[in-house]
């Protein structure tokens, strides 16, 4: 097997490049993102940093220049872009905003801050609302739950119900249920106010006919975990027959 | 230690200045950003951060005269350490008496 020697390391020449203040940011109850001035119509664009896919987060233009971004997944960051449109279509996108966390104030408080000398791994790494602190939360992330199964089906809800993960840590758990339409990959969270501290949820506002996956991920104050495994595809309005495990 | 004088970069006053200075070594180097001889430390105005390409950037907000001077990136591992480094100026705008 071939070792590879140190070798010192090299540098190159800085540059250094000015660059235009893009103005102040507004900063919304949860999340914020960098707008620029427009009096179009816009359409506000989000992105998950470290992936390439933008979604759209806005289905009808907005006139002000603000606007709050739902949906986040907490602790992930984010990075935005804007685009104008009249009556002839919609123009080219903005350049991207700087990577804004997903993290609430009090739970910014909680975390432990330390500044990462170079090398930081990826996925370790999460930015302030300013820019770019690093942040390693402090206590273990519990793992994913298991077991998620949908007990109940109905034209007007849908109840989903879980087991706790195996790995947790002495605090209690909150849970965070994630649906996403059938055929996409678009997961939005579903309880963005109110964590849920029991593993049972049921969700009111489905449309009927359409189909949904689902799962769930734990949270503590250490910040939240992965994901379940979703569920199958679950047909709103569907009257399930939930077969009663053996031996219940 | 430096061989010949460092570049020299100007900044309008208000405006960000943004090093990036691109670093190699095995195993992954440190760095370490310094200013006039002393080590930077991230706060509002001056982030640190490694952009996608892998380019580590100090970024100063809202440039001031007070912040001209001597930047340099410092680098090291196991195996030794290195630098790199420029001057920046911040030209004042011109006051306009109408």
């Amino acid at each position: 097997m071939l070792k590879c020697r140190p070798s010192a390391p090299w540098t190159g020449q800085i540059i250094v490049t000015e660059e235009e203040p893009t103005g102040k940011s507004s900063v919304f109850p949860r999340y914020c993102c960098k707008c620029f001035a427009m009096w179009f119509s816009l359409y506000y664009g989000g992105c998950e940093v470290g992936t390439d896919s933008w979604s759209q987060c806005n289905d009808t233009p907005v006139k002000f220049a603000r606007f709050p971004v739902t949906g986040l997944i907490e602790g992930r960051s984010y990075i935005f872009r804007v685009r104008a449109v009249n009556k002839n279509g919609i123009g080219l996108p903005s350049r991207v905003s700087e990577p804004v966390a997903a993290l609430d104030p009090a739970e910014k408080a909680r975390l432990k801050i330390v500044l990462i000398k170079g090398a930081a791994s990826k996925s370790t790494q999460a930015f302030s609302e300013e820019g770019h602190y690093l942040y390693y939360p402090e206590g273990i992330i519990p793992g994913p739950p298991t077991d998620l199964s949908v007990t109940e089906a109905t034209r007007s809800y849908v109840v989903l119900s879980w087991k706790p993960p195996g790995q947790r840590g002495h605090e209690g758990i909150l849970y965070f249920v994630e649906k996403c339409d059938a055929g996409t990959e678009n997961w939005q969270r579903v309880n963005t106010e109110l964590p849920v501290k029991s593993p049972r949820f049921a969700l009111f506002d489905l449309a009927e006919g359409k189909s949904y996956r689902f799962r769930v991920r734990c949270s503590n104050s250490a910040g939240v975990g992965e994901p379940s495994e979703a569920t199958e595809v679950t047909v709103v309005g569907d009257k399930l027959d939930i077969p009663k495990s053996p031996g219940k | 230690p430096l061989k010949c004088a460092p570049k020299t970069f100007w900044v309008n006053e208000g405006k960000h200045a943004k090093f990036r200075c691109y670093v190699m070594g095995k195993p992954e180097p440190e760095i370490e950003w310094h200013w006039e001889g002393r080590p930077l430390l991230s706060d509002r105005r001056r982030l640190m951060y490694r952009d996608r390409d892998g380019g580590f950037v100090l970024k100063v907000l809202y440039c001031q005269a007070k912040d001209r001077g001597l930047y340099v990136c410092a680098a090291r591992n196991s195996a030794g350490q290195t630098l790199s480094a420029v001057q920046l100026h911040v030209k004042e705008p011109r006051l306009r008496f109408t």
